[in-house]
């Protein structure tokens, strides 16, 4: 998922660069405002984990490799906006110092990573809940989430590269195409992991969940998430 | 300790082992971008030498110990990096009251 450079022409890059920027903007002046004692340990604590969690590469199909993205575990504990801010982090670490995705594409990798695979879960999830809030459907929501996320991620990959007509020579289609049927494996597998972390963390620490979260105004309050031990004798 | 002290140690345990397993058992990294990319013949243009290629330090390629090292220190200067920004923004908002979610 991480696009190197030289894979996308620079006027792409570009509006790449302007749409993670205005994201960018939002996110800083969010988190500002959200951010408390509890949440600044708990993001630095998840953005390394997932940083980790990166670097743990899983044999898929074709011989290639997948790693978790770990977008949809910020999104939901953190809020999109400073889910993006975790991703933005570790993407900008690994392109610096491994030079695992590129500088020139740098914006395109956040969008993709950082906004997809962040936004989409925690939209998929607060939709969810606005019908249905016991444990199996706020799972079950987890799971779709990250699917997506993953899914839409690798879609607006494809696209940029398709688009990039002087540094990738293939049509919109064929990249879509070739980024999105891996990438429905991966996301299968971020929804699995994600639904097993959010259900360790229900169990566990359902405190982390409920923490202010940074998000646009417009999406309202995320549910209280309650204790799936609450309840029971 | 405190709760977020516990947290942040139970993390850092935690990042640890998948340090662990990414250099010890998962290491081999053949992503569908880089697949994709080969079959369709095109080829990275680097603007810029990263220090460590590929996550390993030039001179010591496929030395474990040193991958792991590596791995936990990059690991930790993330931990570090996201802390002292969440500090930044939250010293930005003294004096405000909370919105929440």
């Amino acid at each position: 998922m991480h696009i190197p450079d030289g894979f996308l022409d620079l006027s792409i890059a570009a509006v790449m660069y302007v749409g993670a920027g205005i994201f960018w903007f939002f996110a800083f002046r969010r988190t500002k405002v959200v951010l408390s004692d509890r949440l600044v340990p708990l993001m630095a604590t998840l953005t390394a984990l997932f940083f980790a969690a990166q670097m743990m590469n899983y044999p898929i199909i074709g011989g290639t490799t997948a790693h978790l993205l770990g977008g949809p575990i910020l999104g939901i504990t953190l809020g999109p906006y400073a889910g993006m801010i975790s991703m933005t982090v570790i993407v900008l670490i690994q392109a610096l110092f491994f030079g695992d995705g590129g500088l020139t594409t740098f914006g395109a990798n956040v969008w993709n990573m950082g906004v997809v695979g962040v936004f989409i879960p925690y939209l998929v999830i607060l939709l969810v809940l606005k019908f249905r809030k016991d444990t199996g459907s706020l799972l079950a929501g987890a799971f779709a989430g990250a699917f997506l996320g993953d899914l839409l991620a690798a879609v607006f990959a494809g696209f940029e590269l398709g688009l990039s007509t002087l540094s990738f020579p293939y049509s919109v289609p064929i990249a879509v195409a070739a980024m999105a049927i891996h990438h429905s494996i991966i996301g299968v597998g971020e929804g699995i992991v994600t639904a097993l972390i959010l259900g360790v963390l229900m169990r566990v620490r359902p405190d982390l969940l409920n923490l202010p979260k940074a998000s646009p105004k417009w999406m309202g309050k995320f549910p209280v998430i309650r204790s799936q031990t609450e309840g029971q004798p | 300790m405190t709760r977020s002290m516990k947290l942040v140690a139970v993390g850092v345990v935690f990042a640890a082992g998948f340090v662990m397993v990414g250099v010890l058992v998962l290491s081999m990294s053949a992503e569908t971008l880089d697949e994709v990319a080969e079959k369709f013949g095109v080829g990275e243009s680097p603007i810029y030498e990263p220090p460590l290629p590929d996550y390993e330090l030039p001179g010591f390629e496929g030395n474990a110990a040193v991958n792991i090292l590596l791995g936990m220190t990059f690991t930790l200067l993330t931990l570090l990096v996201t802390f002292l920004i969440g500090k930044a923004l939250k010293s930005k908002n003294l004096g405000r009251s909370s919105p929440g979610g």
